[in-house]
């Protein structure tokens, strides 16, 4: 089934030229399963609407009720004075709300300024433009699309330029379209279908998709569990040990532990503690910082066994913080930071003005002034 | 007289001009002086007396700076802060050239590059800042006043208002003094300085002293300039009238005044457009073929003219219904101008320097603006369309300062319109802003002069790093020319960290670019506040200033605009990313010990300062901003 149905004429002529990279894109639209499918009325928000708007998204599910992708109708190809016309379009995204591929009506074309038609590459182009999600047009405002050729430079009353794009980044004279089509493609609606798609998961897709390998999903899978405040041990434990794998996890993970029951909480930032890397620990130690939780004193005295594993300044530092504020009179703790007094200068500089205002044994007194000797030029 | 007759015999002109009831001698000193008012005696009916009014004042500072728009104000106060005892001599009675009420102007500068702003920082920046806090209301006679404020608080600055420096005194080929004229108070001030900066636009000071300067356009061959004519010509681009209108919320009449010339828009060419009528028309403008500086009367009644010739066709034509409740409310009498004397420096910018992004080892400020060269004949040319626009910049372009000073008077520096370049050059470069940033950068080289004892030109020869250093430290911004300021005891630091980080990396602070360009990002910001940052050395330093600069969103326009416009290119507010609030710390025997609070702050460049003192760390907490969920900072530097 032929899906991208751009007129017959137009066809004809791209097909030669296009048969590849269509047949490519038709295979991936053409595998997908039509029989089931879920329509959702949303609101979104886009650049060249004034207001929200209310659109109708239909999902397409797979034989396992597995959401695998999504489209829907744009509503219109917003125009100015002549520079396109307003052409229905239909979108394709996948269930992480990346684009996938367009389609026009049949017999439609798409148009540029002053009425010239889209030339076939241009059609290859806008898909391209499209799957940008790193496009100018991210960036470019709303305006500066409508400022037209003869709006140029006003030194006294206005300062528009008219946009200017590099050619690969654009398909000249069809600007505004590309422009809105963009923001529809790649805007407020990629959110919406990443909550939809979890939202439409089952608690064992959401178990499978954390314990398979399937890393994109990871962070929609956190997200709905959030949602669900499903803090089910199974679950948590996967989640940990899916964030000390996956680096970028980690402020999401937090977030969703942080609204766990307390002992869920302090259970899991330890183990994220003692396991993870140095930004790692720095995400826990600055949430434990934060945290309401009532903080039971031999905790910080077992996250202390781990001192030695802290790297950096900031780690120290902050984990003095948490100390300080948390728990400042612990002689076990004490006893673990002692050794970092071997540590380099600006780390062990700042245990030992710590320590300083601890009570310490004679023997760490004796330490402290050896150290103080040793350094008093650079403390 | 022919044109070219006339530029033979100009200077002798200009030297032969005087004020009314004073004979100046035509060079040498102020001593020469012939100030004959001995016929001028008052009669003090109080207590009897009679005498010779006093009206002649010699005054003296380290530099003079003449013409108090931007570029002037930027100049003059560049050159105060950076202790260099400075007068700043404005012809009229408010500051701000062309963005005064008395023309209204936009502000503008670099504000769109690719659909973004690349805003100038520095002075005029704070400046367009205090406005948004002293001026919520937008009004033009308000701004005169911000601009009064921003100048006089200023303790190293004197600042002469409807004073005109009207002939330099000379001795060899530098100047000695300025002969100035203040019309309230007639007196006659001689003004000796060591430095002199024109950045009156005509530059009438620099043209009395003999600085070489051209006028019109440059044929395409000089300067191998895409867009320049083929031969050169006298043209100068014309100055504009403005106006304003409100809305009365009834039909309101208007009778064109007896000066009108009629106005129909027959044949004009279609960019010549009404889309902002309501706020003045930019291309009610004449130029001039010959001397645009000699017309300037006579042009001016020829704008009061086409103004209401034009407002009577929006009124009265029956083309414009929307306007059927308009009336004017404010009339522009002083034209805004464009060009007139270019003064040449060792170097003169031209159009590829532009276009092609030359790249100047003495870069010292930058544009953007298109090359916007307004047609040949303004308003009495309308089948031609009011600029051509020639080329829009999709990067900044740098501005050297071998063309900031003269090429034959040893003393004298210039910003604005009147700087070292052609004709195409300046159909960009003249936008206020940019000038704004010649100004700074030449008030701070007078300071380097003064520093040293030397001449502008030796700044450029031997001191260029200095001068560079010191502008990026007082955040103004130099396309490819990151900052490395030995001085700045940040470059130093062995670990810097922040609590959290939502995009950038904290170890920007000190790469010496202060904004994000060219696809880089050069910010650290926070995920959320409080935010804090720490700097820790290894060996204890001496440390009395730190310095941040801190997000104003530099790709958002902030200046003043009739229209108050307020979108994602043009704010008309403060900006909501800018800090607010702030402490700082520094560790001094284990002691985290505040060095400073600063609540409201009000710039992108924060200083606190305090007594020197020996640390090992500091912590900048910043803990809100003018609206922004996080804090972004660009930069931070620290010194003794």
């Amino acid at each position: 089934m032929l899906r991208l149905t751009i007129s017959n004429k137009t066809m004809n002529t791209i097909k030669f030229l296009t048969f590849i990279y269509l047949t490519t894109l038709v295979s991936f639209v053409a595998a997908l399963p039509l029989e089931k499918t879920n329509q959702y009325n949303l609101v979104v928000n886009h650049p060249g609407e004034k207001k929200a708007i209310e659109i109708v998204i239909t999902q397409i599910l797979n034989e396992e009720d597995f959401p695998v992708s999504y489209y829907m109708d744009v509503p219109s190809v917003i125009c100015y004075e002549q520079v396109c016309k307003i052409i229905p379009v239909k979108l394709f995204w996948n269930n992480l709300g990346e684009y996938q591929i367009y389609e026009l009506e049949p017999q439609s074309t798409l148009e540029k300024y002053k009425a010239d038609s889209f030339e076939p590459k241009d059609y290859i182009k806008l898909d391209r433009i499209l799957s940008n999600k790193h496009s100018p047009f991210k960036d470019v405002l709303y305006h500066q699309i409508l400022t037209s050729p003869d709006d140029n430079d006003v030194d006294a009353v206005s300062g528009a330029t008219a946009l200017i794009l590099d050619d690969e980044d654009t398909v000249p004279g069809a600007a505004l379209g590309c422009y809105t089509l963009w923001h529809w493609a790649n805007g407020e609606i990629v959110d919406k279908i990443k909550n939809l798609t979890g939202k439409s998961f089952s608690e064992k897709q959401l178990k499978d998709l954390l314990s398979e390998d399937k890393k994109h999903f990871f962070p929609v899978v956190i997200q709905e569990l959030s949602k669900r405040n499903n803090y089910l041990n199974s679950f948590v434990e996967l989640v940990i040990q899916k964030t000390l794998e996956e680096k970028i996890l980690i402020q999401q993970s937090i977030e969703y532990l942080e609204k766990s029951p307390q002992n869920v909480y302090y259970a899991s930032m330890e183990k994220i503690f003692i396991k993870g890397n140095e930004n790692q620990k720095i995400h826990v130690l600055r949430s434990l910082m934060k945290s309401n939780y009532t903080l039971e004193r031999p905790y910080l005295s077992r996250l202390s066994n781990h001192a030695s594993s802290l790297k950096s300044l900031q780690e120290v530092s902050l984990f003095l913080e948490v100390v300080q504020l948390k728990n400042p009179v612990s002689e076990v703790v004490i006893k673990n930071i002692f050794p970092l007094l071997k540590s380099d200068l600006v780390i062990a500089r700042s245990v030992y003005w710590f320590l300083k205002n601890q009570k310490t044994t004679v023997d760490q007194e004796e330490e402290l002034k050896i150290f103080h000797e040793q350094n008093k030029d650079k403390l | 007289m022919k044109r070219r007759d006339f530029f033979k015999k100009g200077a002798a002109v200009a030297a032969a001009s005087s004020v009314s009831g004073i004979v100046l001698s035509s060079c040498s000193s102020s001593q020469n002086i012939i100030y004959d008012k001995t016929k001028d005696r008052w009669f003090h009916l109080g207590n009897g007396k009679s005498g010779v009014p006093n009206r002649k004042e010699t005054k003296a500072y380290e530099v003079a700076v003449v013409g108090g728009g931007a570029a002037g104000i930027c100049a003059a106060v560049a050159s105060a802060r950076n202790g260099t005892k400075t007068v700043l001599i404005q012809d009229r009675p408010v500051l701000g050239g062309n963005a005064s009420s008395e023309m209204r102007v936009h502000l503008n500068g670099v504000n769109n590059i690719k659909g973004k702003a690349e805003r100038e920082t520095g002075i005029i920046e704070e400046i367009l800042l205090h406005n948004r806090f002293e001026n919520e209301q937008e009004s033009y006679p308000i701004f005169d006043h911000v601009l009064y404020d921003f100048v006089v608080r200023e303790p190293n600055l004197t600042l002469m208002l409807n004073t005109q420096a009207i002939e330099a005194i000379m001795d060899g080929n530098s100047i000695k003094s300025a002969l100035c004229w203040q019309a309230t108070t007639e007196k006659l001030f001689t003004i000796n300085a060591k430095i002199f900066i024109d950045c009156s636009g005509d530059g009438l000071l620099a043209a009395t002293a003999g600085a070489k300067y051209r006028t019109g356009r440059e044929g395409k061959s000089e300067f191998n300039e895409t867009f320049a004519p083929d031969n050169a010509d006298g043209w100068q681009m014309g100055a504009t009238l403005l106006m304003s209108s409100k809305d009365m919320g009834r039909p309101m009449k208007y009778t064109p005044p007896s000066y009108a010339i009629k106005y129909t828009h027959e044949g004009a060419h279609p960019r010549r457009h009404f889309k902002w009528f309501k706020d003045g028309i930019w291309w009610i403008e004449v130029g001039s073929n010959d001397d645009i500086i000699g017309d300037f009367e006579e042009n001016r009644h020829k704008l009061m003219g086409y103004l209401h010739g034009v407002w009577d066709y929006i009124k009265n034509s029956g083309n414009f219904p929307e306007a059927e409740n308009l009336a004017l409310d404010w009339v522009g009498s002083l034209p805004c101008r464009r060009e007139s004397r270019r003064f040449i420096g060792d170097y003169i910018v031209s159009e590829k320097d532009m276009t092609e992004h030359k790249n100047f080892h003495d870069a010292v400020a930058y544009g953007g603006w298109s090359l916007d060269e307004h047609n040949p004949g303004g308003i009495e040319n309308i089948s031609e369309p009011p600029s051509y626009f020639h080329y829009h910049f999709k990067e900044i372009y740098q501005f050297p300062y071998r063309s900031l000073y003269s090429i034959n008077i040893s003393n004298l520096l210039f910003a604005g319109r009147n700087v070292s370049q052609t004709h195409i050059a300046l159909s960009s470069s003249r936008i206020m802003a940019t000038c704004a940033l010649m100004g700074q950068a030449v008030g701070t080289a007078a300071s380097i002069c003064n520093k040293y004892a030397i001449l502008p030109r030796e700044v450029g020869e031997q001191y260029i790093d200095e001068l560079q250093e010191q502008l990026m430290r007082d955040d103004a911004f130099i396309p490819k020319r990151p900052a490395r300021d030995k001085k700045n005891l940040a470059q130093k630091v062995t670990v810097i960290f922040a609590n959290s980080t939502s995009s950038g990396d904290v170890k920007n602070l000190l790469n010496g670019i202060s904004r994000d360009i060219y696809g880089e990002i050069n910010h650290w910001q926070s995920d959320g506040l409080p935010a804090e940052v720490q700097l820790e050395w290894e060996n204890p330093i001496n440390l009395s200033s730190i310095e941040l600069k801190c997000d104003t969103n530099v790709q958002r326009n902030i200046m003043m605009r009739k229209d108050s416009k307020n979108d994602d290119l043009y704010a008309n507010h403060i900006p909501y990313e800018m800090i607010k609030t702030l402490k700082f710390y520094a560790r001094v025997k284990g002691q985290w010990i505040s060095l400073g609070l600063i609540e409201n702050n009000r710039t992108r460049l924060i200083k606190c300062q305090f007594e020197t003192l020996s640390t090992t760390a500091i912590k900048v907490e910043m803990t809100e901003t003018y609206g922004a969920n996080n804090v972004k900072l660009f930069e931070l530097r620290c010194y003794d």
